[in-house]
C-alpha cells in the first residue's frame, strides 16, 4: 500500500511529509510577531478567519543560531496542519512535489547531522533523491518540549 | 412545559436510545462491567434529577433497578438473562413515562409495582441459586401504547459545542469575505445593481453572524428556573415559610457559564433556606416576620454578570465560623487575632467548615461554601459575603459574562499590538497626570497614585521589546493581579475599546505564561490576548499579601476613606459640571439618541426590552448635530436603576465628604471643590427620590378595569392587553360579583346598545362605566360611548375615572 507524502525542503534539506496530517499549504504573506516566546514560533497568522501559529521548522530543528531569513515580500511557504485542536503553520523552504510511494521507509543511513537526528524517521526516495520523513505532529510536540528545556 | 423538566426527558431518552445496545450486549456478555457500570449510571442519574423534579415513579423505578445493578457491581457476579430483561422492562417503563410526560398525558400507574417487583425477584431467585433460567417470570413488557403519543410542543436538539464552533467560525470568514468584496466594489466605482445586491447578502450575514452569536446566549433568568420549586420543596420539609422574590436579568450569558453557576447556586439557596433562615417560631420571638425573605437577583455591571442571594434570617455566626475553622485547623489563634472582622467571616470559605449545628438531609454535609468558591473561580468568577448577624445574609456571586466573548482594551507596546480584558483593569491615566508619580529605585519601578504605592512594570520589559520612541505620554494601566492586588502596567498607549472573541491560543504561546488567548479583531491582524495575572508572575513582581502592620494602614485608608469619597465627574447636558459618587454608578454607557423618550411628563429610557427611568430628558440642541448616541450613567441603589443622560464623562476624584450646603437646590446636594474648580455634587437621594416618586404615583395608579364580556375575541385580545400595558389592573366580570367601589367597567356597545349595566349603575354609566362602541361614527348625538380604537380617548376616560377616585 503506498502511501502520499509531500516533498518540501527544511533548512536546505530534503523532507517528506505524510499528507494525512496536512491540511494544505499556502504561502504566508506576513506574520504578527509574538515576544516572549521561543525563537522557533515565528508569530500569528491570519488565515480567512483561523489563526494560525506560525512555527519556523528550520529554527526549530537547527537552532536558534540558524538565523531566520527576513520575510520575504512574496511570502513564505507553510504547511497547515492541526495538531491538539491548535491550527499551526509550518514555514518550510519550498515545496517540491506530491506523490505517492508504494516502497515502505527505508531505515537511516550513514552519520546524520545531531540537529536531524531526533526527529528524521526514515528515510523515503522519490525522484532519485532521499528524503528525510519527518512527522509534523511530533516535531511540533518537541516544539511545546524545546522550549521547557 | 417546563423546560427544565422537557430537558429532563429529553437526556433521559437519549440516553435510554443509547443505552438499548448496551443492555443487549451485556446481556451477550453478562460479565461486561464497563456496561453494566453504564447501565448503573444512567438509573443513578435518573434518580438524582427525578427527585429533584418531583417524579416520584421515575424515582421508584430508578432506585429499584440501582439497587439491584448495585449489588452485581459490589457483589462481582454476573446478572443472569431474566434479570437483565426485567431491567430491561423498567427501562422501558421510563421510556414509557417520558412520552407521557412530554405531552402531558398520565400514564395509568398500572403495575410500576409489578415490574418492580419482577426485578426484585430475579434477582432473589439469581442470587439464591445463581442459575440461568429459573425466574423467567412474565416481564409484561408494558406494549407499544404509548408510541402513538402526540409529540411536545417546542422541540429541540442538542448540538456538539464543536458543532456550533465551527459555525461560528465560518460566518466569521464569511464577514471576511464580505468585507474583501466591499473594498473590491468600492473599488470599481459605483454600480447600483451589484450594490443593492451586495447590500442585501451583507444584511443577511449579518443577521447570520447574529443569529449564530445566540446559540451561544442564554438568559440569565435560566439559572433561576429551577429554584421555586426547590425552595417550596425545602421550606416544606423544613417547616419553613420563605417569601421568594427573584428578579431575572434581561442580560444573556454564555450557556456553558449558566451551566457552571447552577450548582453552586442551588447550594447557597439551599444553605440560605436550611442555615439562614429561621422557623417562623423563632422569627416571631426575635420580631421579624414570620415568612422569612429570600431574593435573588441578578443584573449584568459592566463586564460581569452579578449574581445575589440575599436573605433577612440570622446571618452567619462569625464567632462559630472562627471555632469551626480553628477546630478544622484551618487557621491558628495567632492568626485569627489578626483578621478583620471580614476576613474571619470569609473563613466560612475554609475547607470543612459548616454552619449548620447539625448535619441535615438538606445541606451541611461536608460539602461547603469552599466547593462553592471553588467552583465559582474556576470560570474566573468571584464570590463575597455581607453578613449582618441577625438580619440576614447577602452572597454576591460575580461571573465574567462570557467565557468567550469578553470587552477587552486594545493597547500598544513596541510598536505591537495587545488586547488586556477590560475586567482586569480598574483604571488608565496617563503619566503626565499631576496625580501619578512615578519613581525608580534600584531598577524597580513604583507608582504612587493618589497616595497609594503600586509595583510597576512596563510591559516591554516583560516582553522583551524595545521601547518604541513616540511622542506624548505613556499609559499606566492599574491591573489586578491573580492574587487580586493591582499593579501598574505601563504601555505606549491604549488604543481603544472592542469586543473580542477570544480562542485559545496554542500550548507553545501560552507557555510564555503571559497570554491568556488570542484573537482575531476585524483589521484581519492576530492579537495576542494579556494575561495580568501571568504578566505580575513573570515579571516576578512583589505582590505580598497585607502583613501585620497593615492592618493600621486599612484603619488609615477607612479614615481617609471617611473624609472623601470617589466620585464621577461629568458635564451635564446643560453644561454644569457635577460629580456623582462612583458607587452608585453601575456603568457609563453610550444610547442611541432615539431610545430616549419622554412621556406623561416622565422620562424614560430603553434598554433592551426595558424601560428604565430618567430623571430629565434630552432635548435635540442639548446634542451635538448628528450625533446619535447620547452618554448614559446607569445608576443603581441596589434595588432601583435609572439612566442619567450626560454631556459627557470627565475623570473620577476622590471627593471630600464635607461641602458647602448653600448650594443646594434640586438634586444638587452642594458644591466641593476639585482642582480648584467648583463642582456641584448630585443628591444620590434626592435622585432617586425623584425618580421614585414619579413611579410611586404610577404605582398608585392601578385602577381596576373590568371588563363585562370576557368571551368576547376582541377584548381579551386587544382590549386587555392595552389597559395593562397602560398600567391597569384587568377584572374579568362575574356575573355573581358586584363591582367595587372605584372600578371602572368596560362594556362594549353592541348592535342593541345593550348597556344593561348591572348592580344598579344606571345605562348611560353616570358611575364608573366606559362603553365602548365597534364603529368610528357615533350613533347619535346621545350617543356617549368611545369609538373602541381611539385610544387617546379611552386612555382619556379612564384617567379622569382615575382622577375623581382620587379626589374622593
Amino acid at each position: 500500500m503506498s502511501t502520499l507524502y509531500l516533498f518540501a525542503r527544511i533548512a536546505g534539506t530534503a523532507v517528506a511529509l505524510r499528507t494525512d496530517e496536512i491540511e494544505a499549504v499556502v504561502r504566508l504573506k506576513e506574520v504578527s510577531p509574538v515576544p516572549g516566546v521561543p525563537p522557533h514560533v515565528a508569530g500569528l497568522s491570519a488565515l480567512r478567519s483561523r489563526v494560525l501559529t506560525v512555527v519556523d521548522a528550520a529554527t526549530l530543528i537547527m537552532g536558534a543560531a540558524s538565523a531566520a531569513p527576513p520575510w520575504p515580500d512574496t511570502g513564505r511557504y507553510a504547511v497547515m496542519c492541526d495538531v491538539g485542536g491548535h491550527s499551526y503553520g509550518l514555514l518550510v523552504d519550498g515545496v517540491d512535489d506530491i506523490a505517492a510511494i508504494a516502497t515502505p521507509p527505508l531505515p537511516l543511513c550513514g552519520r546524520v547531522d545531531r540537529a536531524w537526528e531526533p526527529h528524521a524517521q526514515g528515510v523515503v526516495e522519490n525522484d532519485g533523491r532521499s528524503h528525510f520523513i519527518l512527522s509534523i505532529a511530533r516535531l511540533l510536540d518537541q516544539c511545546g518540549s524545546a522550549q521547557a528545556a | 412545559m417546563d423546560e427544565l423538566l422537557s430537558e429532563f426527558v429529553a437526556e433521559t431518552q437519549e440516553s435510554l436510545e443509547a443505552l438499548t445496545n448496551v443492555v443487549v450486549a451485556l446481556e451477550a456478555d453478562p460479565s461486561d462491567r464497563a456496561r453494566l457500570d453504564q447501565l448503573f449510571r444512567f438509573f443513578h442519574t435518573v434518580k438524582g434529577s427525578c427527585g429533584f423534579l418531583n417524579l416520584p415513579r421515575f424515582e421508584r423505578l430508578s432506585h429499584a433497578a440501582e439497587d439491584v445493578l448495585s449489588d452485581y457491581r459490589t457483589g462481582g457476579a454476573v446478572p443472569d438473562p431474566a434479570t437483565i430483561s426485567a431491567v430491561l422492562a423498567v427501562m422501558d417503563r421510563i421510556g414509557e413515562l417520558c412520552v407521557a410526560v412530554d405531552s402531558g398525558d398520565s400514564l395509568p400507574d398500572r403495575n410500576d409495582e409489578h415490574l418492580i417487583a419482577t426485578l426484585r425477584h430475579c434477582h432473589e431467585v439469581a442470587r439464591a441459586t445463581r442459575e440461568e433460567g429459573k425466574a423467567r417470570a412474565d416481564m409484561s413488557p408494558a406494549g407499544g401504547d404509548a408510541a402513538s403519543r402526540a409529540a411536545p410542543a417546542s422541540r429541540t436538539v442538542r448540538l456538539p459545542l464543536v458543532l456550533i464552533d465551527q459555525l461560528m467560525n465560518g460566518v466569521s470568514d464569511m464577514v471576511l469575505a464580505r468585507n474583501e468584496l466591499a473594498r473590491k466594489l468600492r473599488a470599481q466605482g459605483r454600480q447600483p445593481e451589484t450594490d443593492a445586491a451586495f447590500e442585501r447578502l451583507s444584511a443577511c450575514i449579518a443577521d447570520m453572524r447574529d443569529t449564530i452569536s445566540k446559540t451561544r446566549m442564554q438568559r440569565v433568568d435560566r439559572l433561576f428556573m429551577a429554584i421555586p420549586r426547590m425552595v417550596r420543596d425545602l421550606s416544606r420539609e423544613l417547616g419553613k415559610t420563605i417569601a421568594l422574590g427573584i428578579e431575572g436579568g434581561d442580560v444573556e450569558m454564555d450557556r456553558e457559564m449558566v451551566e457552571m453557576v447552577i450548582d453552586p447556586l442551588t447550594h447557597i439557596v439551599r444553605n440560605s433556606i436550611d442555615h439562614g433562615i429561621e422557623t417562623p417560631a423563632e422569627r416571631r420571638a426575635a420580631g421579624k416576620p414570620e415568612a422569612g425573605s429570600l431574593r435573588l437577583s441578578a443584573y449584568q455591571s459592566g463586564s460581569q454578570i452579578v449574581i445575589e442571594v440575599v436573605d433577612d434570617g440570622r446571618g452567619i455566626d462569625v464567632d462559630a465560623v472562627v471555632a469551626k475553622a480553628l477546630a478544622a485547623g484551618a487557621v491558628s489563634e495567632r492568626d485569627v487575632a489578626r483578621l478583620s472582622e471580614q476576613e474571619r467571616l470569609d473563613l466560612v470559605f475554609a475547607p470543612g467548615i459548616t454552619t449548620a449545628r447539625q448535619v441535615t438531609a438538606v445541606s451541611g454535609r461536608g460539602v461547603g461554601m469552599d466547593i462553592v468558591r471553588a467552583n465559582i473561580e474556576r470560570i474566573g468568577g468571584v464570590i463575597s459575603l455581607t453578613s449582618e448577624p441577625g438580619r440576614g445574609l447577602a452572597i454576591s456571586i460575580r461571573v465574567p459574562l462570557t467565557l468567550t466573548i469578553i470587552p477587552g482594551l486594545v493597547l500598544n507596546a513596541g510598536g505591537l499590538n495587545f488586547a488586556i480584558p477590560r475586567s482586569a483593569v480598574i483604571e488608565i491615566l496617563h503619566d503626565s497626570n499631576p496625580a501619578v508619580s512615578v519613581a525608580r529605585l534600584g531598577g524597580a519601578l513604583t507608582a504612587t497614585i493618589r497616595d497609594t504605592r503600586y509595583s510597576m512594570i512596563d510591559l516591554e520589559e516583560v516582553i522583551g521589546v524595545p521601547m518604541a520612541q513616540r511622542p506624548g505620554p505613556r499609559s499606566l494601566m492599574l491591573v489586578r493581579s491573580a492574587s487580586g492586588i493591582p499593579y501598574i502596567l505601563a504601555v505606549s498607549q491604549v488604543e481603544n475599546h472592542e469586543e473580542l472573541v477570544i480562542r485559545p491560543a496554542a500550548p507553545v504561546v501560552m507557555a510564555a505564561g503571559i497570554y491568556a488567548g488570542m484573537t482575531l479583531p476585524d483589521n484581519g491582524q492576530p492579537m495576542l490576548l494579556l494575561d495580568a495575572g501571568g504578566i505580575a508572575q513573570v515579571a516576578r513582581l512583589p505582590l505580598v499579601a497585607e502583613t501585620v502592620d497593615a492592618g493600621a494602614a486599612r484603619e488609615d485608608a477607612a479614615d481617609r476613606r471617611a473624609a472623601s469619597y470617589p466620585a464621577l465627574r461629568f458635564i451635564e447636558l446643560t453644561g454644569e459640571e457635577r460629580a456623582i459618587r462612583l458607587s452608585l454608578v453601575e456603568r457609563v454607557e453610550d444610547v442611541p439618541v432615539e431610545q430616549v423618550l419622554t412621556s406623561g411628563g416622565h422620562c424614560r429610557v430603553r434598554i433592551g426590552d426595558r424601560l428604565v427611568p430618567s430623571p430629565h430628558p434630552v432635548r435635540a440642541d442639548q446634542v451635538p448635530p448628528g450625533a446619535r448616541v447620547v452618554t448614559c450613567l446607569r445608576i443603581r441603589d441596589g434595588v432601583r436603576e435609572l439612566c442619567y443622560p450626560v454631556h459627557a464623562v470627565v475623570d473620577i476624584s476622590e471627593v471630600p465628604v464635607e461641602m458647602d450646603l448653600s448650594a443646594r437646590y434640586g438634586i444638587v446636594a452642594g458644591l466641593v471643590l476639585i482642582d480648584g474648580r467648583q463642582v456641584e455634587v448630585v443628591d444620590g437621594f434626592a435622585l432617586m427620590a425623584a425618580v421614585d416618586g414619579a413611579a410611586a404615583e404610577e404605582a398608585a395608579r392601578p385602577v381596576r378595569c373590568v371588563i363585562a364580556d370576557a368571551d368576547d375575541m376582541w377584548n381579551r385580545e386587544i382590549l386587555a392587553p392595552l389597559l395593562m400595558q397602560a398600567g391597569y389592573d384587568v377584572r374579568w366580570r362575574r356575573q355573581d360579583e358586584p363591582a367595587d367601589e372605584g372600578d371602572v367597567l368596560l362594556v362594549t356597545a353592541g348592535e342593541q346598545d345593550a348597556v344593561a349595566a348591572p348592580d344598579g349603575n344606571g345605562p348611560d354609566g353616570e358611575k364608573a362605566v366606559i362603553r365602548l362602541r365597534a364603529h368610528a361614527a357615533p350613533a347619535g348625538p346621545a350617543d356617549t360611548s368611545i369609538y373602541r380604537y381611539d385610544r387617546e380617548a379611552l386612555l382619556g376616560a379612564l384617567s379622569s375615572f382615575d382622577g375623581e377616585r382620587r379626589r374622593a
